[in-house]
């Protein structure tokens, strides 16, 4: 083919066009975030709250452009609480999909056999479990735990004890799952540690019919308070039916499964309910003026008749809005998706605000949930979602 | 204290012995242990909450309903899960398909019903939580009435002679020209009502939950064992005595080690009179 001029004329234009359609092209990749839980089975109740936190910051983060002109796309998987599953989710949304970051699974049990496969990949993670060997930022570099840890829920219960309650014997029970059997040893542990007497100790089946003589031999000891560490609705609308027909008036304080609305249908009178406080998130409940902090009542009003909030928790909600949040200002601050930049911009995170509590971050503390922000909440006062601080706190 | 502790142990054990006399029926029947047993406990819970609570229907046709919904399960029980293997009776393939039977139930439950669990309603509003409430001792009247009624259809009325009949020797009974298939399939209904009476009768202290089923099986099944299988009254001494006996660990030792020292009991019970403490040892023709 001849050599015109016209020919080195086009080539050259070409060429000179090539990097500003190539930045194009990347600008309008949108950020692809990877969100894997249980949408589905018996485990299924807190990811509808997460779903619809995420759903809304995507659908506003988008709405006002995306992030640097990228539009946040999110890729969700169903986990069904299953670790395989979750196993399966999570290398397929990353060699597959492709994607940027990821926010799940939502419980512990799959998250301990998917944060090191997420580790392999180096992506980054947000980590929504409680068990507290899911962060080690030197085996597991991208992940950061954006919920408090086991440590933190019973630091919350410990001191409320001891500080509001003034309580020195606790009798401590728990459900007999794999979560409820590692908390009971832990908290046993630490309320040892902590000078307590730990006067019964308890892991009970959540399907015994009836925990009265449980609760007799905790009443016998003489315990002050009962920390209660399960799941189950069931058991611990057992429990308050117990020390409600035991004519006991001791208070429970323990999981944020004591305020969960089922209790409310199974126990026998609303009264039995009282004097129960379970771990509760400051920003998430409602202050002694009935309100809740500013950013949270804000949102809270902007979403009221858009989003339900009186099926779910709130704190579910701002978890979900917060992880977008945090993925989107990561790319919007670095100007780049790239693994590497989103994890170092996590870890320089210094009380970042969040609508479900504050985080901070650094290349060797990755457990991110502020220790002031876990307070304890009154189990039997939800109104859309929040509760009301338990007695004692400013 | 002690009162509580009956009271309570009581009540579970009558639940337990009501699901060991409703495996007596289906085996006596046809030979099969049908591990739907504690499945039909947890239906009858579900089903009483369901009419009474959800539907607003008056108690007493609630608990109509909710044993005639048992025993339709019962009834095809039979149909889908037991008739099909009973020509491999030494195969033991009942196990397979009636615990897959009851998987697909309790799945069924939980996807229709709810898998948190629900409550049950006060049927009569007696007692108040202590010793004396309905929730301890209803199961105890109803596994009561269980054991008379069964009592006098067996030996009172002419198609419980017939049940009698086909459970001593279905080929005999058959010879006779008794109604062999329509008779289990009366077996398997009635069978269906009496776990439903238990899951119904103990609701309060069971609540409606998808879950109990497994646990309804598994306790259900000691008193059968200990009392020797196919003999009710050993089945409601047995499923007293766990019911007491798992309480008291309850209170002695507390939680999971109870169940430990509830099945080491069971174990060594089992080892010393292997036909169960009221069961004769089965005679074999030679």
């Amino acid at each position: 083919m001849p050599i015109t001029r016209r020919t080195v004329l086009c080539a050259t234009t070409a060429t000179l066009a090539l990097p500003a359609i190539a930045r194009r092209g990347l600008a309008e990749e949108p950020i692809r975030i990877g969100w894997l839980a249980t949408f589905t089975g018996p485990l299924a109740s807190p990811t509808i709250g997460f779903d619809r936190g995420v759903r809304y910051a995507t659908d506003q983060i988008n709405s006002r452009g995306g992030v640097n002109g990228r539009m946040i796309q999110i890729i969700s998987r169903d986990t069904q609480g299953d670790p395989s599953k979750a196993v399966n989710a999570t290398q397929e949304v990353i060699s597959r999909e492709k994607v940027h970051a990821i926010w799940g699974p939502v419980n512990s049990g799959e998250l301990l056999a998917t944060t090191p496969i997420m580790a392999r990949f180096k992506m980054p993670s947000l980590v929504a479990g409680v068990v507290n060997s899911l962060i080690d930022p030197v085996k597991y570099p991208n992940a950061f735990r954006v919920t408090p840890s086991n440590i933190q829920w019973d630091g919350a219960v410990r001191n409320y004890c001891k500080n509001i309650l003034k309580a020195k014997k606790v009798a401590i029970t728990a459900d007999a799952t794999g979560y409820g059997t590692s908390a009971h040893d832990d908290s046993v542990a630490s309320f040892k540690k902590d000078g307590f007497e730990v006067v019964y100790d308890g892991v009970i089946d959540p399907a015994q019919p009836d925990v009265t003589p449980d609760l007799l031999r905790a009443k016998n000891a003489g315990a002050e308070v009962i920390v209660s560490w399960t799941v189950s609705a069931g058991m611990a609308a057992r429990m308050m039916n117990a020390r409600g027909a035991l004519k006991w008036d001791v208070p429970i304080a323990g999981h944020p499964a004591l305020g969960t609305g089922e209790i409310g249908k199974l126990v026998n009178k609303p009264e039995y309910w009282e004097k129960v406080y379970q771990v509760g998130y400051r920003n998430c409940s409602y202050g002694p003026d009935g309100k809740l902090p500013k950013a949270d009542q804000d949102f809270v009003d902007s979403v009221r008749g858009k989003i339900p909030l009186n099926d779910t928790s709130l704190w579910w909600v701002a978890s979900g809005v917060d992880s977008i949040r945090l993925i989107a200002e990561a790319v919007e601050k670095t100007g780049s998706s790239d693994s590497a930049k989103i994890i170092g911009y996590w870890n320089t995170l210094n009380m970042w605000p969040g609508l479900y509590g504050h985080y901070s971050f650094t290349p060797r503390q990755h457990n991110g949930f502020l220790d002031s922000d876990v307070v304890m909440s009154k189990a039997n006062s939800q109104r859309d979602g929040a509760f009301d601080l338990a007695p004692g706190y400013a | 204290m002690l009162a509580a502790i009956l009271a309570a142990g009581l009540g579970v054990g009558a639940t337990y012995a009501l699901i060991g006399i409703t495996y007596n029926i289906m085996f006596s029947a046809s030979r099969v242990m049908s591990f739907t047993a504690g499945q039909l406990g947890m239906i009858g819970g579900v089903l009483g909450a369901l009419f009474i609570n959800r539907l607003g229907l008056p108690i007493p046709l609630g608990f109509i309903l909710a044993l005639a919904g048992c025993a339709l399960v019962g009834v095809v029980t039979e149909i889908i899960a037991v008739r099909p293997v009973l020509r491999a009776l030494d195969q033991h393939l009942y196990v397979l398909s009636t615990l897959g039977f009851a998987l697909m139930i309790q799945t069924f439950t939980a996807i229709e019903w709810s898998t948190e669990p629900q409550p049950f309603p006060r049927l009569l509003g007696i007692g108040n939580g202590g010793p004396l409430d309905e929730k301890f001792w209803l199961p105890l009247a109803a596994c009561a009435a269980t054991i008379i009624g069964l009592e006098l259809l067996y030996r009172r009325t002419l198609v419980g002679r017939a049940f009698l009949a086909i459970a001593e020797d279905n080929f005999a009974a058959r010879a006779l020209g008794l109604p062999e298939r329509n008779l289990r399939m009366a077996s398997f209904a009635m069978a269906g009502a009496v776990g439903g009476l238990a899951g119904f009768a103990a609701g309060e202290l069971l609540l409606a939950f998808f879950a109990n089923g497994p646990n309804l099986n598994f306790y259900g099944f000691v008193p059968v064992a200990l009392g020797g299988l196919g003999n009710n009254r050993g089945a409601v001494i047995g499923g007293l005595a766990l019911g007491i006996f798992q309480q008291a660990a309850n209170f002695l030792m507390g939680g999971v080690v109870a169940s430990v020292a509830v099945f080491a009991v069971f174990i060594v019970v089992l080892l010393a009179a292997p036909q169960g403490l009221f069961g004769a040892p089965a005679a074999r023709r030679v």
